[in-house]
């Protein structure tokens, strides 16, 4: 599906804007309370959302709801934006919007470049997202110390083990079916390496993945890594993989510097 | 366990009764007997036919028969005991035959009831209707379950709304009278509610116990609820999406009602009363106190007409300041059966079409029916037809519980109101049909009005 096929996830009914509008003031990004709530795969997509939307310069506003994974107009799915009548939830799609809006970071990228970013997109979501979901739900002790208490603390006694263990399930269920769930947390750790041993070779010493300009690329990587760097989990095991590779952290440290400055918001 | 015997006292008959006894021969020559007056002396019930209803249950219904001291009111004991053996639930038919004792004593009597219980497994497919939906219901029963009238249900509902659910209900009647009883039930229920753009399921258990009293009867119900809801679209206004997610509502709710209706659905005469209070918040994440209340007055004029005058209304407050009542607690207005001349919950608060329902309101409606003209199938068929004529008016609005003043005036000064002529067909005991002309007269901004033909079915109306 391309990327503008995604753009139109959702329209609100009543007025039918067109989406070659200038970006509203009033453009709005959901997700679930960082402190207490958001789990680590949900994180380092909602980071990766906000840091491509920096990295554009847009403006825009986080709020946090206990709701927004049912909010979500493509069902489960954090973080969404809301601009003016339309909803987005996910990265690509946002990415796909944000250009139906006029906004690019990569346009006057060589093709055969574009299509490299987006195998190394693709490895993204791969293995950082599946290992992401296999660290945090299938790892009994991070899920049961870390993952499943965060997941369930806004719900009242019984939904607070239901709906974790609903979601654990479904989260095994979808691992399963493609085939992470039978690994083990060494190879886990190991697909974890090769990725990262992937960026770290395309990084080198640049600035950006492709060039002195952030692409759609960076906002993910950064989304992914810095979650991971950041979020202090039993065990340590991908924090301790990511920082075999120093030059993947310091980029972790310059995009932060540059976007977030003013801390999260 | 065959059958059931029971023995009067051995003591003899108390002094004074026996003035004129009545012997065979005589009751050859006289042709009025005088069952006032007879007396009697019951000596042995028989209860026959009983596989697994208890003793203790059969026992404490006959025994009182053993006291009758004359035939008539040996009848009607009897009688009485069949009744309330049915009405408990215990057999299916009984049939009393009375009889002078075998061994010929003087004014001695022998009961014989032959009952005939409930199939242990029961079941069947049904078809009902909720308000402007159908559903085929399959249903498994198992009456007199463990023998004390007690009943066992399994349901599984599909309806046309893509509504669909199972529950099982198991109800047991206190001290022997059909009219008290607990109750439980687990459920699971799909429903969608396209007037406000979402969907949503539920699951719980509930545990209720009726009872009757000297004015009506009163319901007391404890309900643990998990309710998922759902945006049913990409169109769903963002105030309903909002609202989405998981809740767990654990309630207390009292109803009081008194029926005096003969009829539930074309009552010619009598009234309804109901009323109820629910407090949520014993537990769970959503708090709030609702009161509900119902009163319908019937009564009957020259020319087979009926003038009928209904209200409603109620009122809903949030006990936790930082939260607002979801969208499936608050309360709704319009439609087919109750305000008529507006789309199904079309009034009120608004967002891209979707209803969003608000805290309280007020309904109130008066008919007159009357038969069909020219009264075709006149006491066939054609008595379920009535024409009626009405008038309807209520208001929907959220309250500021700071100035109750100004939001009951608000409540009063922007009403709706439309009035019609149509016909209703009742359908069974339980639902009806409506086809109406309707025209509104006072619609508010965000409303939508139905005028003309309006088309409805449904259990409950107003």
């Amino acid at each position: 599906m391309s990327l503008t096929e995604y753009a139109i996830q959702a329209t609100l009914g009543g007025k039918k804007e067109t989406a070659n509008e200038p970006w509203p003031d009033d453009v709005i990004l959901y997700q679930q309370y960082q402190v207490e709530q958001i789990t680590l795969p949900d994180y380092a997509q909602c980071l990766a959302v906000e840091t491509f939307l920096h990295m554009c310069g847009l403006k825009f506003r986080v709020e946090q709801r206990t709701n927004a994974e049912e909010m979500s107009p493509s069902g489960r799915k954090v973080p969404f934006i809301q601009v003016g009548p339309y909803l987005v939830s996910e990265f690509e799609p946002v990415v796909g919007f944000v250009n139906t809006k006029g906004f690019y970071l990569t346009k006057d990228m060589p093709d055969t470049e574009r299509s490299e970013m987006r195998a190394y997109m693709s490895m993204i979501e791969n293995i950082m997202g599946n290992a992401e979901l296999y660290l945090a739900w299938l790892n009994t002790d991070i899920a049961n110390e870390v993952t499943k208490p965060r997941y369930g603390c806004s719900y009242p006694w019984p939904l607070n083990w239901i709906l974790p263990w609903r979601k654990q399930r479904d989260i095994r269920a979808k691992l399963k079916a493609n085939e992470w769930a039978v690994k083990s947390l060494e190879e886990v750790c190991e697909e974890v390496k090769i990725c990262c041993q992937a960026l770290s070779e395309r990084l080198e010493k640049k600035q950006f993945f492709f060039g002195d300009h952030p692409t759609e690329l960076d906002a993910l990587v950064f989304g992914h890594l810095y979650t991971i760097v950041t979020t202090i989990l039993p065990g340590g095991h991908f924090t301790a993989v990511v920082q075999e590779f120093p030059n993947l952290a310091q980029f972790c440290k310059r995009i932060e510097d540059k976007y977030f400055k003013l801390g999260f918001d | 366990m065959g059958s059931l015997h029971a023995k009067a006292p051995a003591d003899p008959q108390p002094k004074g009764v026996k003035t004129s006894t009545v012997t065979a021969d005589k009751k050859k020559e006289e042709v009025y007997v005088n069952f006032d007056k007879l007396p009697v002396r019951v000596q042995r019930v028989v209860v026959d036919g009983l596989t697994r209803t208890k003793d203790d249950i059969i026992i404490k219904e006959i025994k009182p028969l053993l006291s009758a001291k004359t035939f008539d009111e040996l009848v009607q004991l009897s009688y009485g005991a069949k009744v309330k053996m049915e009405r408990l639930g215990l057999f299916k038919n009984v049939v009393i035959a009375i009889d002078v004792s075998k061994d010929k004593r003087e004014n001695g009597y022998e009961v014989l009831f032959e009952v005939q219980e409930f199939r242990r497994v029961d079941g069947g497919i049904y078809t009902s209707i909720s308000n402007n939906d159908g559903s085929l219901d399959f249903q498994v029963k198992m009456p007199n379950m463990v023998g004390r009238g007690e009943q066992f249900r399994l349901d599984y509902t599909v309806g046309t709304k893509k509504t669909h659910g199972y529950s099982a209900y198991f109800k047991k009647p206190l001290n022997n009278n059909p009219d008290m009883f607990i109750g439980s039930t687990a459920y699971q229920f799909h429903g969608e509610y396209p007037w406000s753009g979402y969907k949503q399921t539920d699951r719980g258990i509930a545990f209720d116990l009726t009872f009757p009293t000297l004015f009506g009867s009163h319901n007391l119900q404890w309900e643990g609820v998990w309710r998922d809801l759902k945006p049913l679209s990409r169109e769903t206004s963002f105030s309903v999406r909002e609202q989405a997610g998981h809740s767990l509502k654990s309630s207390l709710k009292h109803t009081f009602s008194i029926d005096k209706r003969d009829d539930p659905i074309l009552p010619t005469t009598g009234f309804l009363w109901q009323t109820s209070q629910e407090y949520a918040g014993l537990g769970g994440n959503v708090e709030y106190a609702k009161q509900d209340g119902t009163f319908q007055w019937n009564t009957s004029l020259p020319l087979d007409t009926i003038f009928q005058l209904s209200l409603a209304g109620g009122i809903m407050r949030t006990l936790d300041p930082r939260a607002s009542i979801s969208i499936s607690d608050k309360f709704f207005l319009g439609g087919p059966l109750t305000l008529r001349g507006f789309s199904m919950r079309g009034c009120g608060p608004h967002s891209h079409d979707n209803a969003l329902g608000a805290e309280s309101y007020w309904l109130a409606a008066a008919h007159i029916y009357s038969p069909l003209p020219f009264r075709p199938g006149k006491g066939r068929f054609g008595d379920l037809f009535k024409t009626h004529f009405f008038i309807n008016a209520g208001n929907l609005g959220n309250m500021d519980f700071s100035n109750l003043s100004k939001s009951f005036q608000y409540l009063a000064t922007t009403l709706r109101w439309s009035y019609g002529a149509g016909i209703v067909l009742c359908m069974g005991r339980n639902a009806r049909l409506e086809l109406n002309y309707v025209v509104p007269m006072r619609i508010q901004k965000g409303d939508k009005a139905n005028s003309g033909l309006q088309f409805g079915i449904g259990i409950q109306f107003l």
